[in-house]
């Protein structure tokens, strides 16, 4: 029976050099789907309590969709999964380009790696053969360099991941890179990769990955294309900026419509929000310690969305998305294009570093993808360390003669250069700001925000208390692309599921209520984690699905995809059961959940001064018992209990 | 259900040599196999074989049509959203993006940049959700005029 999904793993021991094919049951896909919610299941019974996650009894996942290829859009997200280096808890990241049906069409769902190889090796799959090769010769060459060497021995069938020179050095904060340049960035995974000397995944196969009703999904498609071509006239993007501003000054917020955020991404891509976010509070400034009034308009029209398109010649879509927010940009200097710097990567190398070079912008931003390291970690990193560098903790006879003074765009590159070599003051930072402070000493620590070790993204929990929860809460620590009050808004999830609270169309509140720590809220943080564990599993692009779930039908593809016929609430369950073992695979590794909270500075503890987010404090513990109640865990402990893991079936 | 090469093989290799996904085995002169677990259903073998003596996957005799007369995908610009999706289906690769044509619609739309490669499968076709795609074949100076089918899949 067509399902959607292929039923089979590829288990790949890189110490003994074998390979082996594995069926997975139809139950276990019934339970935890494909994607991330798969990884859990089986990660949580194979890798072993207080293993080293840069050690052989680690396993490093790299996992397709269930939708991935079935004709629904959104599905090109492939996720990779293991324990994380950086935060000892579950680690997983989340990446678009071509990588993901490339799985599927080698016959697969997930490709797992445990052990470590003697010499550098690299995977190669086609339809008949599965081999690890030598990969000396690629050995410390750049993720772009190697994937394209590659591409030229195996042909534009062959679809490539990798890891640059960060992975190789075991730093903490690098990622896996496919199609030049997009990175499953988050959690550190491209060191577990390196230190099991695996420097590519090649995958070379054709086979077809076949729904049960294609021609449901593809209608489901259709109506979801709709809403995608809806587009909202947007004018200049200072517009956008302004509107930030107009937030930052009125008393209360408006629920948003994915509709707005399709366009803004349709138009200029994640950084639509450049402008917007440090105006109204969304980005956090100067290392956290700065407001919009230390990033005024006038500053950040450095990363003016109109700007950054003026040098974008083509857009780039991820596989089967026809949104398209991503872009090819031309630059000048060393490399000639570059991705279009995201969002996340404009802030934490621009506002957070106090950093007015556009150019640089580019510039560091092909260079991190070329290394294959976290720009949202190494941009934070930066700004920690040049804080330190503010009060004296760093000196210029420690960083090597660089000057770290705010802004200071040459300092910034020549740091982040130093970081991906681990060479003297780099090799204390390339493991990001957390273990960073330890090394430094002198109460460095005070400067570092972080939630678990891990660097928290540009989305301020002072802003939208929700953001500030879920890096505290997820059992990958730090992670943005989850939940908030605004992505709960926008996900309008209640139209769909039964007993969750709805939202007016554009309904207006004032901007204390957020802050209050309801149980409401609460069961809407838990909403959104147990649906993202639902996406995650599908493969779908989490700003698809912001578009709401009525028009971006995930549960409705799911059924048409798979023949399974099951509710909403029934999806949300299994969301459930993901975030839960999940959460017990922490447990079992030692970790306390209650360390992942984010720090102080980042919760309003004290609350700032001026600025979009004065006088904002997050009620972290209130609201950290609460969601954990949500899901029956032990409200004090976040520990799951006995009675959430027997409901959900958990062993 | 996969294709079959039946006993009238003559074993010329036409298929072998044709198939995008490296299911078919067999000595020159000597009759040929599919091998149905990497059989991807494209009908090249059937649409190529002299002998007619490929099955389809419900077991009918493939006709041999002459590589000229395969049907190719015709992209209707309007409908296409970009999604990469025909691309990815291709087995031969031979759909790409073209450059998007001044500034006014930066996204790239699908082509066909190797006529040559394409088998006319019409997965394509098949595989976009928004019907973008026609297989068309190709119009012949000695043919009635240009038909319009839809592939199987």
């Amino acid at each position: 029976m067509n399902r959607g999904y292929m039923g089979k793993i590829l288990n790949v021991d890189l110490s003994k050099g074998e390979v082996a094919e594995e069926l997975i049951p139809d139950e276990v896909y019934q339970k935890y789907l494909s994607g991330t919610g798969l990884a859990a299941y089986i990660l949580y019974e194979r890798i072993p309590a207080g293993a080293d996650p840069l050690g052989p009894d680690n396993i490093l996942a790299f996992m397709s969709g269930l939708l991935t290829g079935t004709g629904s859009l959104f599905s090109g997200r492939w996720m990779v999964a293991g324990k994380s280096p950086l935060t000892g808890t579950w680690g997983d990241a989340n990446c678009g380009g071509t990588f993901s049906p490339a799985i599927k069409r080698c016959g697969f769902d997930g490709i797992l790696f445990t052990g470590i190889s003697e010499k550098p090796v690299y995977l190669y799959v086609s339809n008949s053969k599965i081999e690890l090769r030598d990969a000396s010769a690629l050995w410390g060459r750049d993720a772009i360099e190697t994937e394209e060497a590659l591409q030229e021995q195996y042909g534009p069938n062959a679809r490539i991941a990798v890891i640059g020179p960060s992975g190789e050095k075991l730093s903490l904060i690098s990622g896996i890179c496919n199609d030049r340049g997009r990175i499953a960035a988050r959690s550190g995974l491209g060191a577990v990769m390196g230190s099991k000397r695996l420097k590519a995944v090649v995958l070379d196969g054709r086979k077809r990955i076949v729904p049960y009703d294609q021609e449901a999904v593809h209608k489901l498609s259709r109506k979801c294309n709709w809403w995608v071509r809806l587009q909202l006239p947007l004018g200049p993007s200072i517009g956008v900026g302004l509107l930030g501003a107009l937030l930052r000054i009125l008393p209360t917020a408006m629920a948003m419509d994915g509709v707005i955020y399709k366009s803004i991404l349709r138009q200029w891509g994640t950084g639509g929000l450049n402008q917007m976010s440090p105006e109204w509070g969304d980005s956090p400034i100067k290392n956290w310690k700065g407001s919009s009034v230390d990033w005024p308009l006038k500053r950040s029209g450095s990363a003016d969305p109109d700007k950054i398109k003026e040098t974008e010649f083509i857009k780039y879509h991820c596989y089967s998305c026809p949104l398209g927010c991503g872009g090819k940009c031309s630059m000048t200097g060393k490399y000639s294009e570059t991705h279009k710097p995201e969002y996340e990567s404009v802030l934490a190398l621009g506002g957070l570093c106090m950093n007015e070079d556009t150019d640089s912008l580019f510039s560091l931003n092909e260079m991190l993808n070329r290394a294959g390291m976290d720009t949202i970690s190494a941009g934070a990193t930066v700004a920690f360390a040049m804080e330190l560098y503010e009060k004296g903790i760093l000196t210029r006879e420690q960083t090597g003669g660089i000057d770290l003074t705010w802004g200071n765009t040459s300092g910034i590159a020549a740091l982040i250069q130093k970081m991906i070599d681990r060479e003297g003051i780099g090799d204390v930072l390339a493991d990001g700001s957390k273990l960073a402070a330890e090394r430094i000493g002198k109460g460095a620590h005070e400067y570092t925000v972080h939630a678990g070790g891990q660097e928290p993204a540009m989305h301020d929990g002072r802003q939208d208390p929700g953001f500030a929860l879920h890096y505290s809460v997820e059992p990958t620590p730090g992670r943005h692309t989850i939940g908030s009050q605004i992505y709960y808004e926008m996900y309008q999830l209640w139209k769909k599921v039964k007993g969750l609270p709805g939202k007016l169309p554009f309904q207006i509140y004032t901007k204390n209520s957020k802050f209050k720590g309801t149980v409401k809220q609460a069961l809407e943080t838990a909403a959104c984690s147990k649906y993202m564990n639902v996406i995650n599993g599908a493969g779908l692009c989490m700003f698809g699905c912001f578009l709401g779930v009525t028009r971006t039908p995930t549960f409705d593809w799911l059924n048409a995809a798979t023949g399974w016929n099951r509710k909403p609430e029934e999806y949300m369950e299994i969301g459930e059961r993901i975030q839960t073992i999940k959460q017990a695979f922490n447990i079992r590794q030692g970790v306390d959940p209650r360390r992942n909270r984010l720090s102080a500075r980042g919760l309003g503890t004290p609350p700032q001064s001026e600025g979009a987010n004065r006088n904002r404090t997050v009620p972290i513990e209130k609201m950290m018992s609460q969601y954990w109640e949500q899901f029956n865990w032990d409200p004090q402990t976040g520990r799951p209990t006995e009675k959430a893991l027997s409901k959900l079936g958990i062993g | 259900m996969p294709y079959t090469i039946t006993d009238t093989c003559n074993g010329c290799g036409a298929c072998k040599r044709l198939c995008p996904a490296g299911a078919i085995s067999g000595e020159k002169k000597a009759m040929h196999a599919v091998d149905g677990a990497l059989c991807i259903e494209c009908g090249a073998c059937g649409r190529v074989c002299p002998k007619e003596a490929v099955l389809d996957a419900s077991g009918k005799r493939c006709a041999m049509i002459r590589r000229s007369l395969w049907s190719r995908p015709s992209f209707e610009r309007k409908t296409c959203m970009s999604c990469n999706i025909c691309i990815d289906e291709c087995p031969v690769n031979c759909i790409t993006l073209a450059e998007p044509v001044g500034r006014k619609d930066l996204h790239g739309y699908p082509y066909i940049k190797n006529e040559k490669a394409c088998i006319g499968c019409g997965f394509c076709a098949v595989s976009c959700p928004v019907d973008a795609i026609t297989m068309i074949v190709p119009e012949q100076k000695d043919a009635q005029g240009p038909g319009e089918t839809r592939a199987a899949g």
